[in-house]
């Protein structure tokens, strides 16, 4: 009779419903207390509702898309107005041969204030130094003679690496595995996600983060 | 005509293709509107934060990618249901296996692009990889024979069937 196939369909549904309902018992996601923000690689203000973490890495063309579309505009419309805490996460992955480098010297401008015009500098010109390696000649286009020196003085300590390193392990407790990869976090809620975000979706789900009351 | 036995090898698959697929259906969209999380998040949090998904692998307009992700996880729920139950099933299960075939083209397509994207299929951060692409080969297959042997099977008579009367 074709009614017992619907009857033992009908059986076999209500025993995966209730196993989808019962397996998603996921752990609770509630984002800790945000260590180790280096206050020259974080914009806007702390008490802001949304906080994004974005992990990246200078050789990734990904993230120089992420840096030169979408986070611009993300600067101007939440980060500015205090909607959106902004923290900048250096991961650079092993497979990159620069890309720890030019990490050691964005983190050394933004020490003296000019991370913003270093980072866009390694990004517009990533295709040329991740040829020939020649970080060094790429931030100094983009410094004074005086900057430079101090910048080359820190990139030659440890402290920096340290602090590379630091976000790297931060980075691995999330599961980042990829670049760029971006962590929400509102609401005592944290919603990891890696790619590149069209401006309008992020916006879209900026939006939705709060609103939430 | 002869009837089709009950336990033929096409009757077996097309009863596997539906607890597989129906379970994976459902569950993959409740995973998207829940996102796996305690507290769950609300709605529009959960099906925006899909639309990020959807826009990475950059097939898509803003306003289709927007579509796609307030629909496809409740279509993802009923049509697993439907599946199950059965009603009309040769319907849903062209319509099953037409999405897979969809989603199978949008893995493929990202993979050979060599995008560092999340393959979004259960809402987790679960990167798009080789073993990602055989998983929704694999499922594909399934989909197609499942399809392919209910409409081979409905042109017999159901072995459950009372013989008609002369």
């Amino acid at each position: 009779m074709k009614h017992r196939g619907i009857l033992a369909g009908a059986v076999l549904l209500s025993v995966v419903v209730a196993f989808a309902v019962l397996s998603t018992e996921a752990a609770s996601q509630y984002s800790p207390d945000i260590p180790d923000v280096d206050p020259h690689k974080a914009f806007g203000s702390k008490n802001a509702p949304v906080t994004m973490e974005v992990f990246s890495d200078f050789q990734c063309p990904a993230c120089k898309t992420l840096f030169t579309t979408t986070n611009r505009r993300l600067m101007e419309d939440y980060v500015s107005s205090g909607k959106v805490y902004l923290i900048h996460r250096d991961f650079p992955l092993p497979m990159h041969a620069h890309s720890r480098v030019a990490a050691r010297y964005a983190r050394a401008a933004a020490q003296l204030g000019k991370g913003e015009s270093v980072e866009q500098a390694l990004f517009q010109n990533q295709e040329k130094w991740e040829q020939n390696g020649d970080v060094d000649g790429t931030v100094a286009a983009v410094l004074s003679a005086a900057e430079m020196t101090k910048v080359r003085a820190l990139v030659k300590g440890n402290s920096l690496d340290t602090a590379i390193d630091k976000d790297y392990a931060l980075g691995q407790t999330y599961r980042v595995n990829q670049t760029p990869t971006t962590v929400f976090h509102c609401k005592g809620q944290i919603y990891p996600y890696s790619g590149v975000m069209t401006y309008d979706i992020l916006k879209q789900f900026l939006e939705q983060l709060l609103a939430q009351k | 005509m002869m009837p089709s036995s009950p336990l033929n090898l096409r009757r077996a698959i097309i009863w596997i293709g539906r607890l597989v697929l129906a379970g994976i259906f459902i569950y993959a969209g409740y995973a998207k509107l829940t996102m796996g999380m305690r507290p769950r998040p609300p709605l529009g949090v959960a099906l925006s934060f899909f639309a990020l998904q959807v826009d990475s692998y950059r097939i898509l307009p803003s306003w289709g990618v927007k579509w796609v992700a307030h629909t496809l996880p409740f279509a993802e729920i009923g049509l697993g249901l439907l599946l199950l139950i059965g009603w009309r099933f040769r319907i849903w299960a062209t319509l099953v296996t037409l999405i897979m075939l969809g989603f199978f083209a949008a893995v493929v397509r990202s993979y050979a692009l060599g995008m560092q994207i999340n393959c979004g299929c259960f809402a987790t951060p679960e990167p798009l990889t080789i073993k990602t692409v055989m998983r929704d080969g694999a499922l594909v297959a399934l989909a197609l024979l499942m399809t392919i042997f209910a409409f081979i099977e409905a042109r017999r008579p159901h072995p459950w069937t009372a013989p008609e009367k002369a």
